[in-house]
């Protein structure tokens, strides 16, 4: 078992390593765009030469300035450059150069194993300072959600299995196939307008950070929770349903019967907890499909979480901070992974995860 | 069958016990019946495949229901006669007009219109409503105007031209004199003129204030008050004169000890008794504060507790704007294309064509025309026409028409452009289906047909590809591609696939060992004989199912994906198999509604609608397809 989790994780990890790997080779092989903001641009580019991905040098003189600015010298792609006013009232080009891609993943695995430093985002704050903020706001959205959702879907998929077939299993089926096909951004802008806008129960979108008090930032949960979760929530109850009806039908249940357990005993003892099987591995993936799903919840409720910054960094091409939003993202699903593979092991003893055949 | 029992007893079947041993007769004892035909028709895969899907109405009914959306995605934006494409800002925001239902009040085609200021010389004018006031016409045309639904209340202002009621408040800055002035007013004093005040409230102990009028350049003054009340002064009276008249504003000189104030609410101009100008009109735009004798200005005036009088209203869009509106600078092209789009109806039946001004018969788009002004320029001739526009006729309708949808912010038809939208979502999810599933059937068949190390390396290269997160496809595809179609389809096929080629390799391990094949085997087949002809043809409902159940997750991902801005959009169109495709897929739709949804929800509501069906549906229809090519799988997932 221990060597099996060993194995798992390192193997994880090296999945983790390769994809973040890629996705920066990639992003950076595609066009920069610094701030437009010229103090901050410059700032940038010092970070960046800080970071190891760009080189510096000053280039003094006379022609070769002159030449550079009439566009005759070839800079490297997103190379730039800008005049900076020395002592003796002569001007100087400072000239930011691009380092080639492989020593800027050496740098960038560098500063990352070294200083934990991810690199600064379009306003030159660090990027891990921006996700520490978003982090904690995503991943409550997400616990909440997942709070609300698994008890009220095993509630729902087990009344639904008892009563197979009757006028409440088929509205619950019904009421799964909308809420499984509707995609999640419709059902929560049908919320917002339906309790945000014409009911006005609820608020419209988060709320701002000046507003104190439980109350309304309870309030202000209430619809995105329940917009991500309504897709996690059907497909539970349908799985649960599923489940539990084939276990309903079983022999050992049937002599649970037999030996004198009433139908609430037998169920609670003995079906649910075989048809637990395949649903808590379900449950571990539904919370990574619940956080990238939430992306689009973010955006439509204004929430200031990792999915809104992903949206705003990939419109602002700042690839610095969506690297850093889907090195999350991927470190959370890889993880979910984990725990799935090895909760099959605890929730069903028979199941010997790594065992030889 | 019902030939074959033709001469057997049917009564058998049921009571038995009670038949007489003589009737029983043996169906065939000398005949052979092992080279015999059978006379039923033998029923194969797909058919009882479809005998099972016909059972569940449920399925059918939805399946139906996805047929006709399909059909009408389709054919709808080709037979519309609305617009669906490029801007036509006259007709943007249109509520929606649904036939038959607008008669029980919903989507008639009005629109909610809140706070629009009073025309107060309106009030009374209503027959049924007399204590109501309708908004000013050059905004809102008074026949368009559903009075039933008419309401006025007012809110607080402090300025503007139509806050009324409350006082003004004269405030002193500072101890010493505050000097205030009011607009200009002529008097007549043949006509008796009079001045009238109320004076609400004056505060501190020492303050007193003194009112002027100015008669041949000297301060004449009319009454002096410190505390509240209403008093009246004669202007004959207080100047001495009958005969002649002056123009005078009205001056307030205020000493106080403190930054005290007064509240003047009303000051009424009579003449020979009756009011001719009631200036409860407390504008600080009326009263001024002036520099008083040191040269300071020390003075305030601001309005207290006025009200503005507001309507809200539904008011008739479709009569409004599809009725005649003057266009002022008409091009003499853009004037001859419209007459001569239906020559025969463009007679003029007032004035002469060409002279002063004209107007044409009832079936032209172009009623009237108020005037043409011709600009020499050398060689050319530039006319300019000022004209009245039908714009129902110059669109081409007989009668209003219906946006059972509303129309967006360029004007478009919602119900056309939700179809044409839905097309294009269908499409490509269609497409990328298509995509997806030769991939995933081709590596899926190798994966389970090779087994062995094949199939672990490629299962391990699968897992990778499924464990990346669609955040970072798209953050690599936005940044190298940007966004568009090419994004699109890449980010959609990237993993798309991986779930089809499960199944296939789950199918292809079930069937691999199977006699026939090692039958086929022995004989000397190919592998791909043997994957192609053999086994691939057992998975083949379950691919189907698989295939199916993937349109709707595509749609699923392209809308998500064009919704947050990343995907198709507007103006961007593309072409598959030569029909020209809208670049507006639902999401995009969706992503517009939402900058709108509190003030016009329908703009979100209808294509949400539109897609939920969709995707229901489809839903449906693909798993009872899956309970029909595989009835164990029911109620599963």
């Amino acid at each position: 078992m221990i060597r099996y989790t060993l194995i798992r994780s390192v193997w994880i990890f090296i999945v983790l390593f390769v994809v973040l790997s890629i996705n920066f080779t990639l992003l950076r092989l595609a066009p920069q765009f610094p701030p437009p903001d010229e103090d901050q641009r410059s700032l940038y580019y010092e970070r960046q030469v800080h970071d190891g991905m760009f080189s510096v040098r000053v280039e003094d003189d006379p022609e070769q300035m002159q030449a550079i600015l009439d566009g005759d010298v070839d800079l490297p792609d997103s190379s730039y450059y800008f005049r900076e006013p020395s002592a003796a009232n002569v001007q100087r080009l400072r000239i930011y150069e691009p380092v080639p891609i492989p020593q800027q993943y050496a740098n960038w695995v560098e500063n990352i194993f070294t200083e934990w430093n991810w690199g600064t985002d379009y306003t030159n704050t660090p990027v891990f300072q921006v996700l520490q903020r978003a982090i904690p706001v995503t991943v409550m959205l997400n616990v909440f959600a997942l709070i609300f959702y698994i008890p009220v879907g095993f509630a729902l998929g087990i009344i639904a299995a008892l009563k197979k077939n009757s006028t409440t299993d088929n509205a619950i089926s019904f009421s799964v196939m909308v809420f499984i096909s509707v995609p999640s951004f419709v059902i929560m802008t049908l919320l917002v307008l339906i309790f945000g806008y014409q009911l006005d129960w609820l608020p419209t979108r988060y709320y701002a950070s000046d507003i104190t008090g439980f109350v309304p930032r309870l309030q202000a949960f209430i619809l995105p929770v329940l917009g991500s979760s309504f897709g996690a929530l059907a497909a539970l109850t349908r799985t649960t349903r599923a489940e539990l009806t084939e276990v309903l039908t079983s022999e050992f249940l049937l002599l649970a019967r037999t030996k004198g357990l009433t139908r609430p005993q037998a169920v609670v003892r003995h079906a649910m907890r075989n048809s637990m099987v395949p649903l808590v591995p379900g449950i571990i993936f539904s919370f990574v499909g619940l956080l990238s799903g939430s992306v689009v919840i973010e955006e439509i409720y204004s929430i200031p979480g990792t999915g809104r910054i992903f949206v705003q960094a990939m419109r602002r091409n700042d690839y610095n901070l969506a690297l850093g939003v889907t090195a999350f993202y991927t470190t959370i699903s890889l993880v979910s992974v984990l725990f799935v593979d090895l909760s099959y092991g605890l929730v069903d003893p028979r199941i010997r995860m790594g065992a030889r055949k | 069958m019902a030939d074959k029992n033709k001469n057997k007893d049917y009564e058998i079947a049921n009571d038995v016990p009670n038949v007489d041993k003589e009737k029983f007769t043996f169906v065939q004892q000398d005949e052979k019946i092992f080279d015999k035909k059978f006379e039923t028709k033998p029923v194969g895969y797909f058919k009882d495949a479809m005998i099972r899907f016909a059972k569940n109405k449920t399925n059918v009914y939805a399946t139906i229901i996805l047929f006709i959306m399909i059909i009408m995605a389709i054919f709808v934006p080709e037979f519309t006669t609305k617009r669906t494409s490029g801007t036509e800002s006259h007709v943007r925001y249109m509520p929606p007009r649904i036939p038959i239902v607008e008669n029980f009040g919903i989507a008639r085609g009005y629109e909610q219109i809140p706070d629009q200021v009073v025309d107060r010389s309106t009030i009374g004018t209503i027959d049924d409503y007399p204590e109501l006031g309708l908004p000013f016409a050059d905004r809102f045309d008074h026949e368009h105007i559903d009075v039933s639904t008419l309401e006025n209340y007012t809110i607080s202002c402090t300025s503007g031209d139509h806050c009324y009621g409350g006082q003004g408040r004269f405030q002193a800055l500072e101890a010493g004199e505050a000097v205030f002035q009011s607009g200009l007013i002529t008097f007549e004093f043949e006509n008796n003129p009079s001045l009238e005040f109320i004076i609400t409230e004056v505060t501190g102990d020492n303050t007193d204030v003194e009112i002027f009028v100015e008669y041949d350049n000297e301060l004449v003054s009319l009454h002096t008050f410190d505390s509240d009340g209403e008093f009246s002064v004669d202007i004959n009276d207080a100047i001495g004169e009958d005969y002649g008249t002056f123009t005078s504003r009205i001056r307030f000189e205020m000493t106080t000890d403190s930054d005290e104030s007064f509240y003047l609410e009303l000051v009424r101009f009579l003449e020979n008794g009756s009011v001719v100008d009631e200036d409860d009109v407390i504008d600080v735009s009326n009263y001024s504060s002036i520099p008083n004798s040191d040269g300071d200005l020390n003075g305030a005036v601001e309005r207290r507790n006025g009200e503005l009088l507001y309507s809200s209203f539904e008011y008739d869009r479709y009569t409004s704007r599809y009725s005649t509106r003057s266009v002022s600078e008409m091009s003499g092209s853009r004037f001859d294309e419209i007459i001569n789009r239906n020559p025969e109806a463009c007679e003029v039946v007032s004035g002469t064509e060409g002279e002063g001004s004209w107007e044409y018969a009832e079936g032209c788009p172009i009623s009237r025309v108020n005037s043409l002004t011709e600009i020499d320029r050398g060689e050319i001739t530039t006319r300019i026409y000022d004209v009245e526009v039908n714009y129902m006729v110059e669109r081409g309708f007989d009668s209003i028409p219906y946006h059972f949808f509303g129309t967006d912010a360029q004007g478009r038809d919602l119900f056309g452009l939700s179809w044409k939208a839905l097309r294009t979502s269908l499409l490509l999810g269609v497409i990328v289906s298509f995509i997806n599933i030769t991939i995933g059937v081709v590596y899926g068949a190798v994966e389970g047909y090779y087994g062995g190390k094949v199939d672990l390396l490629m299962e391990r290269f699968a897992e990778i590809i499924s464990r990346i997160p669609w955040l970072v496809t798209l953050s690599i595809m936005v940044a190298l591609l940007g966004s568009g179609l090419g994004t699109l389809v890449v980010i959609l096929i990237f993993q798309g696939w991986i779930g089809i080629s499960g199944v296939t390799r789950t199918q292809f391990y079930r069937y691999k060992g199977r006699e026939y094949v090692l039958a086929s085997r022995s004989l000397g087949s190919k592998d791909s004989r043997l994957i192609f002809r053999h086994i691939l043809p057992n998975a083949i409902g379950t691919i189907i199912t698989a295939s199916i159940l993937s349109i709707p997750l595509v749609i699923f991902a392209e809308s998500t994906i064009s919704y947050l801005g990343f995907g198709l959009g507007h103006g961007t169109t593309f072409n598959f198999l030569g029909v020209e495709f809208s670049g507006v897929s639902i999401g995009v739709l969706l992503a517009d509604g939402q900058t709108q949804i509190g003030s016009r929800p329908y703009l979100t509501v209808f294509p949400a609608i539109i897609i939920s069906i969709l995707m229901i549906t489809f839903n449906m229809f693909g798993n009872a397809l899956r309970d029909a090519f595989n009835p164990s799988l029911r109620g599963s997932e």
